[in-house]
């Protein structure tokens, strides 16, 4: 249908359509006209992505000189291959409708794991050996030599590229990972630099977070894209967990050893180079003295990984005297080796900040901030001359290096932990030096600064006042939507008590509790007999999932709940866990059955959608907390207080709930979906908790289930199922939370959906 | 009511039911019980009847043993010859075991059905009685393939196809009870053990290597029992352990199942992140060495997880086996046959499906867009064309066809009618008068007046002769061509019914219109089809002769 937002002709590529999403659509109109950032929530399976595509498509298609791309992050590679689906489902329309072709270019982007056409190197399983291996084949020098050498292997697909590719424009269309891969067979091509070389000109991008976030990828990637995008962040509850991974470095003693060996390498092939083409590292001296900041003209190719610190924390300076030769350079990393191993060799914690951390090193060892600033483009102009095939293989010293010039770069927003063995295992040795960002504002500022509108919306985002405040912009819009709906298809629950009155929570000093223990298995238990198909079950920790399952075998509870369902369990073995999660579906599929044991903050409560059958219900033990002992964590916390005035417990429960809801949201994916979200803890009925929960969860929990016993709840489950077991159609939908254009257009639903969207 | 024909197998003596001494007969098809001295049995069950027998356990007083029917009756016999007792009861016992399974599911549902089809169907009931009651051809025959058709058999067939799946939860139906001297006590029932040869292999093929010989059946579950592999939670089996092997098996099954990955890309976790970063980025610490750092505790808690897991694999595997080797079957020859290619083609890939899956909504589209079934095609040629003649020269492929239609269709396009060489108008309506029914070319087919001439009696007559035909010739023709040795004996029998048939029904019929003076063309055709057969039958014969010769 046609839709006329606020002036704004969109095509929709759907005949009905949800109330909340021409909501949606009103609130990144006036977004996109302010030219400012958003925040929006709405529910997953209220269509959210087709809206914002929708939206803006329309937008770059009205004013093309106003928005000229849409960068379109999400986080895992199945969510970009689904957006692009959609894109495409658009695109058809459009087409469908104006009859003309559109030359709208839209390609996702993915590593080189997911790309590569190479029959060798796409064989390799991890993406880091593929990373390597085409480096090793395609980087500037390797083609060089094969010059002289033909024998030398490089990657034809990647020649055919370069000598041709750049020149023809990729045809206008959509283009998710296989079309790429299908159209770089076809001519070929390398599809991964064809991906990378094409999304300058693109008009709509879909990639992960880590391609605009992370400095050293983003410098790579993103450097070049136009300052009139309009950038989307999806499923963007956790983002400020993926900004500050993006800027920090663990050290163990198993990097320094890699390193110690890495250096010693990289001595020997200068050693070597210096007998034979001594010229060559003069050569680099030369350039190195006359200011250049890189000693060659890097290609594409040759980069592994950029530099970690911001663009603008760059230094624009030439590389300082003192490791300037190759040797130095390489004497001045043994040096700082050293120290670090020296460190590392304590027995108490050691927390500090950066510039105490300097001070040290200069004490002890008299190096200097400036050289340790330059660290990493050091090593990376060294590592090119000296042309080091495999890369890979450096990967130690390369973190190092990046430490070192992350730790020079930022005198605040990071910290520096020292702790010589895990906490668990407090005899057991094994030193840690985590250098840890606390502010995700500093990742993402240039991204806020540098593009004119960044969305960032998901399902989750309650309370939506935090994520300005810690990710530290102005937005113009801020705005969470309802699902509005004809029959309330969630039911969710607050379980804390057991039949016993005995109380139902997580909490630390309880956990351990022979009878909250029994009672969760008694609830799991009541739930497997009453649910049909599948039900996923969240604990709060992987090691107290472990715990209860061992204590639920032993009192045979899981006997009991074999007679109703098949258990599957997540594993900390991805692969194992994949199987365990096909094998579940198929439960589901072929009616037998199924529950699967998983862990909140996992990669199953991330990643995997439980729609219909496969997840009738959704039973979240305790609430989960992160692990709040440690010290990353608190030195996070007090960062938090003292710069954003956010309280500790405020965060906390912030990220607890966020979690849960993610959680719990995983098996509601569309109106004519249905499940329970059981909530099993009682402190989930105290309002600090319930008020933090996303407001569509929020409206259907009533006074009358916030603390039940199992009993009520197998009550109150059994009488939803019944009646979401009756026949849906879309007539009980129409009018309601499914709207005909004509329907929309009435002056009634206009005032109706007005009131969908609550502007925080 | 006995007949005295009937083999006994065996006669227990001394055998009370209801406080009254008798003597058991098991015979060949029933079990009877006839009170001391009299002639007759009060009580008699056929085998077929019977749904199981119960004994009392050991231990008692009383040494009973109980038949249950499938109509939920049960009469109990009471063993009391107090010194042998013990040994008819488990002699009974071990017979009825051998006979009861001999006829589940057998004669007297075959009958019913047979019935019930002939009660439904007045047509079939029609033929019934035209071919056997009047002995063109035996029961038999008529069923032999009529069975086979039915959808109810196919119901029956399915219904023994069709395996229960297993009990998730059949080890923890194991309650071990403790006996009083510190001992536990397992029961095992037939069907949990087949519960776990089914899901374990291994521990079948175990129970194949060691039953008869090394062990007893008792002993072999005794140390199932006590093995750690029962106890998984318990770590290190020791190297005696008989099942420490199939621990060792299950572990690299596993394994195998992890390494060959899934077949859904959307719930691959290990494509799942799309970040090449190296360990030692990011805030969660390394997962280093902290394999070695583990606690005892945790690692059988670990175990368990993993077993759980590969219970519920191997259980869930267990209740798809028996679908999947004809479905591998039905690949296998499929992919022999040239075409085959034609139905994977298009189908698209999983990865496509599932993503259009996920996308969709399908409260948003409008519904006219009903998915529609996709067919399964293994050779679309077949389809499109039927069966050709192998005779007929040249194959001609689709390709072949729709080349042909272009042709024909670029010929119609530059067709031009030329005007002058037409037929006269008077031409043409006289030849369509002509081509009318009742025009002089349209005699033959005289269809309407059959319907006006014959009456109704003769015309049902009519039907049935056709039908019974129909029958009897489907059975001929099925015989080709003829390959076996049991084919040719049908062929012939069959030809001789043919001729039979003729004989007792059609000659009379025929004499009988004769009488009514109606033309004898009604039964050409019958008589054409049963030519037509005959014919056939002295090529073969023919031919066959040849080759003997």
């Amino acid at each position: 249908m046609k839709l006329n937002i606020d002036g704004l002709l969109v095509y929709f590529p759907y005949d009905y359509i949800y109330p909340e999403q021409y909501s949606y659509m009103l609130e990144l109109k006036r977004t996109l006209d302010a030219k400012g950032h958003g925040v929006l929530e709405m529910p997953s399976g209220t269509g959210k992505t087709i809206s914002l595509l929708s939206l803006i498509v329309a937008y770059q298609t009205t004013f093309p000189l106003e928005v000229t791309k849409l960068i379109y992050c999400s986080r895992t590679v199945p969510e970009i291959e689904k957006v692009v689906e959609e894109l495409r489902k658009l695109m058809d329309y459009y087409a469908k409708e104006t009859g003309a072709k559109s030359n709208f270019l839209a390609l996702a982007l993915s590593s080189r794991k997911n790309l590569c056409i190479h029959p060798e190197v796409s064989s390799l399983r991890f993406g880091k050996e593929v990373d390597g291996k085409c480096h090793s084949l395609t980087a500037s020098y390797i083609r060089a030599q094969r010059h002289s050498n033909p024998a030398q292997p490089v990657c034809n697909f990647y020649e055919e590229f370069d000598s041709v590719g750049r020149q023809v424009p990729i045809p206008s269309g959509i283009y998710n990972l296989d079309d790429l891969k299908d159209f770089g067979r076809r001519k070929g091509w390398c599809p991964y630099f064809v991906a990378r070389y094409s999304i300058l000109h693109a008009n709509i991008v879909v990639y992960s977070y880590h391609y605009l976030l992370d400095p050293k990828i983003a410098d790579l990637v993103s450097k070049e894209l136009a300052k009139k995008s309009v950038v989307v962040f999806d499923e963007a509850h956790n983002i400020d967990n993926v900004c500050i991974d993006s800027m920090s470095v663990n050290i163990t003693r198993r990097t320094l050893d890699r390193s110690q060996a890495n250096v010693e390498t990289l001595q020997n092939t200068i050693n070597r180079i210096k007998e034979t083409d001594a010229a060559k590292l003069k050569e680099e001296y030369r350039r190195l003295v006359e200011g250049l900041k890189e000693a060659n003209v890097a290609r594409e190719t040759d980069i592994y990984l950029s530099n970690p610190v911001l663009p603008d924390e760059i230094l624009k300076e030439a590389i300082p005297g003192s490791i300037r030769t190759a040797e130095h350079f390489v004497g001045f990393m043994k040096r700082f080796l050293e120290y670090l191993k020296s460190r590392l060799r304590i027995h108490h914690v050691v927390q500090e900040s950066a510039p105490q951390f300097l001070k040290d090193i200069f004490e002890k060892v008299c190096i200097d901030r400036k050289p340790l600033r330059f660290c990493a483009e050091r090593l990376r102009s060294l590592l090119r001359t000296l042309e080091i095939a495999d890369i890979a293989d450096f990967s130690a010293i390369t973190l190092i290096s990046h430490f070192a010039t992350l730790v020079s770069t930022y005198s605040k927003g990071f910290t520096i932990i020292i702790e010589p063995f895990e906490d668990r295992t407090p005899t057991i040795a094994n030193p840690v030096l985590h250098f840890s960002c606390m502010d995700p504002s500093i990742a993402i500022k240039p991204v806020f600064g540098r593009f004119q509108s960044v969305i960032i919306t998901s399902g989750t985002l309650s309370p939506l006042d935090i994520y300005p405040r810690i990710l530290d912009f102005r937005p113009v819009t801020v705005a969470s939507f309802t699902m509005t709906l004809a029959r309330t298809c969630l039911c969710p629950l607050i379980v804390g008590r057991g039949n016993d009155q005995v109380a139902m929570t997580s909490k630390f000093e309880t956990r351990e509790d022979f009878a909250v223990i029994r009672n969760y298995g008694n609830l799991l238990l009541e739930m497997s007999a009453i649910v049909p198909d599948g039900i996923v079950a969240f604990f709060t920790s992987y090691i107290y999932m472990e715990n209860i399952v061992a204590s639920w075998y032993e009192q045979a509870i899981l006997e009991n709940i074999q007679r109703n369902k098949l258990i599957f369990i997540e594993t900390q073995d991805a692969a194992e866990t994949s199987m365990a999660l096909e094998k579940y579906q198929e439960a589901c599929e072929n009616g037998r059955g199924a529950i699967l044991l998983s862990v909140a903050r996992g990669k199953v409560s991330e990643g995997i959608d439980f729609v219909h059958h496969f997840g009738r219900a959704v039973i979240m033990f305790g609430v989960p907390y992160v692990y709040t002992q440690s010290r990353i964590l608190k030195a996070r916390l007090e960062y938090l207080r003292d710069q954003f005035q956010i309280r500790e417990n405020d965060f906390l429960t912030f990220d607890a709930m966020r979690h849960a809801a993610q959680c719990v949201g995983r098996a509601i994916r569309g109106k004519t979906d249905y499940g329970l979200l059981i909530f099993a803890d009682k402190r989930y009925a105290r309002a600090d908790k319930r008020g933090k929960l996303p407001r569509w969860i929020q409206e259907h929990l009533t006074d009358g289930s916030l603390n039940l016993t199992i009993d009520e709840t197998v009550q109150l489950s059994k009488h939803f199922l019944r009646q979401m077991a009756q026949p849906f159609r879309r007539e009980d939908q129409l009018g309601l939370s499914l709207l005909t254009l004509e329907q929309l257009q009435s002056e009634d639903m206009l005032k109706k959906i007005a009131k969908i969207a609550q502007q925080a | 009511m006995a007949s005295l024909s009937e083999e006994v197998l065996l006669v227990v003596k001394r055998v009370r039911q209801r406080k009254q001494d008798g003597t058991l007969y098991l015979m060949a098809e029933r079990i009877a019980w006839g009170p001391e001295g009299k002639d007759r049995f009060p009580v008699s069950h056929l085998y077929a009847d019977i749904r199981c027998q119960k004994i009392s356990p050991d231990g008692k007083a009383k040494i009973q043993l109980q038949l249950v029917l499938h109509t939920g009756e049960s009469s109990t016999f009471h063993f009391a010859n107090e010194s042998t007792a013990l040994k008819d009861r488990d002699a009974t016992k071990e017979l009825l075991q051998q006979l009861l399974p001999r006829f589940k599911k057998k004669a007297n549902k075959e009958l019913e059905e047979k019935n019930r089809m002939l009660q439904e169907d007045p047509v079939l009931f029609q033929l019934y009685k035209d071919l056997v009651v009047s002995q063109v051809i035996s029961a038999e025959e008529f069923w032999a393939n009529r069975l086979s058709l039915s959808s109810v058999e196919h119901s029956l067939s399915n219904d023994s196809k069709q395996e229960v799946g297993i009990s998730a939860a059949f080890l923890a139906d194991i309650r071990p009870q403790t006996d009083g001297c510190n001992g536990l006590r397992y029961n095992l029932t037939s069907d949990i053990i087949e519960s776990i040869f089914r899901t374990y292999p291994t521990v079948k093929q175990k129970y194949a290597e060691n039953v008869p010989h090394n062990l007893t059946e008792k002993e072999f579950w005794t140390h199932f029992f006590q093995s750690h592999y029962f106890h998984r939670d318990r770590l290190n089996t020791g190297q005696q352990d008989i099942f420490s092997e199939c621990a060792k098996q299950d572990e690299k099954g596993l394994k195998s199942m992890v390494t060959q990955g899934v077949k859904n890309p959307m719930v691959d976790l290990l494509a799942l992140e799309d970040k090449t970063l190296d360990e030692g980025y990011g805030t969660a610490a390394a997962p280093s060495t902290s394999n070695v750092t583990k606690t005892l505790r945790e690692n059988s808690n670990c175990a368990i997880i993993k077993r759980f897991n590969h219970h519920s694999a191997m259980v869930l595997a267990a209740g798809l086996r028996r679908a999947e080797p004809c479905s591998d079957q039905t690949s296998e020859t499929s992919s022999t046959d040239g075409n085959s290619r034609d139905s994977d083609f298009f189908q698209p890939p999983l990865k496509k499906v599932k993503l259009q899956e996920a996308i969709e909504y399908d409260d948003l589209q409008s519904d006219c867009r009903r998915k529609p079934i996709s067919l399964n095609l293994k050779k679309s040629d077949r389809y499109s064309h039927g069966p050709v003649p192998l005779q007929s020269q040249p194959y001609t492929s689709s390709q072949d066809i729709l080349n042909s239609i272009a042709v024909i269709q670029q010929e119609m396009k530059s067709y031009k009618p030329r005007l002058t060489q037409v037929m006269s108008s008077s031409a043409a309506s006289s030849a369509i008068t002509s081509l009318s029914p009742g025009g002089v070319l349209m005699q033959g087919g005289s269809q309407q007046t059959v319907n006006q001439l014959v009456p109704s009696d003769l015309q049902s007559e009519l039907k049935h002769l056709y039908t019974a035909a129909g029958e009897l010739l489907r059975h001929f023709w099925t015989c080709f061509p003829v390959n076996t040795l049991f084919l040719e004996e049908k062929v012939v029998k069959m030809q001789s019914n043919l001729e039979r048939f003729q004989l007792t029904k059609l000659r009379p019929f025929q004499e009988k219109i004769q009488r009514q003076y109606l033309s004898a063309n009604l039964t050409a055709h019958l008589e054409e089809m049963l030519q037509a057969a005959y014919s056939k039958f002295q090529a073969w014969q023919s031919r066959r002769m040849m080759r003997k010769t």
